[in-house]
């Protein structure tokens, strides 16, 4: 049995149409395509389709990525132009949600009852004060904090520069804390 | 990190995402039968295939007009129909940084073109790094006389329109795309909430190797397809 193929050798078969190498770059990378949009649009629809769509596209525009490029936010960057399409055309923004689960952390000991229901209440408010935000601070904080994107991924992935990345999350770190202390009051 | 930026990582891994749809198999699935990206097939063939023979007169009803620019995406542009333009505070072009022709396509994603024609050919070319577009100006910043854009990233762009723009569809060659002209739109860059432009007569048109061009200039349609022809890829 061969060795599994390379991430650059997947790209280099895709890139002379190869769908089934292609396929497997896009399963590599759905989830977090599908976040990505999910964060972008709000809604689940908009999301797959944004998501399709992008890597559909992406497989048509594979001539020119620039080999040795990292393929991770180029193709992030795609799909989630396509997620910004279909919000415009929405004119609306879906609001997320926590899991019903959410103040249960994945490790480490069990919090206290009361330590879960602070957390809980903490992340709902922080999630109210991040739906609050304008599109452009949101959408740099979902994919900094959230998705986990470093600032060259997040920069790529929104079409801004690195500067820009820094400039809009210090704005709307700054206003998710003023958010928070009124909600604090 | 802040207590802050920790507290939205631990956010991040609380939230309710849908579960991950097989986008892996219904990829392969339009690959498989052959299936362009929509936004090239709906706009441009049901655009081009249903409407070419009757566009003016269908443009002249408000109604269907404003359907039909909802569809109408051109490569890295969508033209979309307004109410109002929105108010726009300066004029910059906001081009990027100036740069010798070598670099721009050494550092553009794309084979860029310029016009071939006579008293087109040295243009002052600018790169934006951002959304990857390469500028050809003439004229000065402050006064250009024609702006050529090259852009590959879709929905990079949109245009928005009003009733008084008039937009007619464009069939050359390889480019497909459409002619606005008769009252000024707004160019705007989505992801840059401030960056909003006026913009006059513009040609903008898609490439077969999906790079979008505009050609800004208060020029007729006939020379602003003149100048689209005349473009050629470089080494």
């Amino acid at each position: 049995m061969g060795r599994p193929l390379t991430e650059a050798e997947l790209v280099e078969r895709a890139r002379r149409g190869d769908q089934d190498a292609y396929g497997e770059l896009v399963h590599a990378y759905q989830g977090i395509a599908f976040r990505t949009a999910y964060l972008l649009t709000g809604n689940a629809a908009d999301a797959e389709d944004a998501a399709q769509e992008g890597f559909v596209k992406a497989f048509y525009a594979l001539g020119r990525f620039r080999p040795g490029a990292e393929l991770r936010p180029w193709l992030l960057r795609i799909v989630a132009n396509e997620a910004r399409n279909r919000r415009r055309s929405a004119r609306r923004r879906g609001t997320l949600a926590l899991r019903a689960a959410a103040a249960v952390p994945s490790g480490g000991a069990a919090p206290s009852p009361e330590t879960s229901v602070l957390d809980a209440e903490r992340s709902a408010l922080l999630l109210d004060a991040l739906n609050g935000l304008r599109e452009e601070e949101r959408d740099v904080v979902a994919c900094r904090y959230l998705l986990e994107l470093s600032e060259e991924e997040t920069a790529e992935t929104l079409g801004v520069r690195k500067g820009t990345v820094k400039s809009r999350l210090s704005r709307a770190l700054a206003h998710l804390r003023q958010r928070m202390e009124v909600d604090d009051v | 990190m802040s207590e802050l930026e920790l507290a939205l990582v631990s956010l991040g891994r609380q939230l309710d995402y849908p579960e991950t749809p097989d986008l892996s198999g219904a990829v392969r699935r339009r690959l498989a039968e052959g299936e362009r990206p929509r936004s090239w097939r709906r706009p441009l063939v049901m655009a081009l295939a249903v409407l070419a023979v009757v566009v003016a007169a269908v443009m002249a009803v408000p109604q269907a007009r404003s359907t039909i620019l909802d569809w109408l995406g051109i490569g890295s542009v969508t033209v979309r129909q307004v109410e109002e333009l929105p108010k726009i505070e300066g004029s910059d072009l906001r081009l990027g940084r100036r740069v010798s022709l070598a670099e721009a396509r050494r550092l553009a994603t794309f084979a860029v073109r310029v016009p071939t024609l006579s008293g087109y050919r040295h243009p002052a070319v600018y790169f934006r790094r951002d959304v990857t577009q390469v500028s050809l100006l003439y004229g000065s910043i402050k006064e250009p006389k024609l702006l050529i854009s090259e852009i590959w990233a879709p929905g990079a762009i949109d245009k928005l329109v009003t009733t008084r723009t008039d937009v007619e569809l464009v069939r050359e060659g390889e480019w497909r795309g459409a002619w606005l002209h008769g009252g000024e739109h707004v160019l705007y860059l989505p992801g840059f909430d401030r960056e909003l432009r006026l913009v006059g007569n513009a040609l903008v048109v898609q490439g077969s190797d999906g790079v979008t061009v505009r050609i800004e200039a208060d020029v007729s349609k006939q020379e602003a397809i003149r100048i689209l022809r005349s473009l050629k890829k470089g080494e």
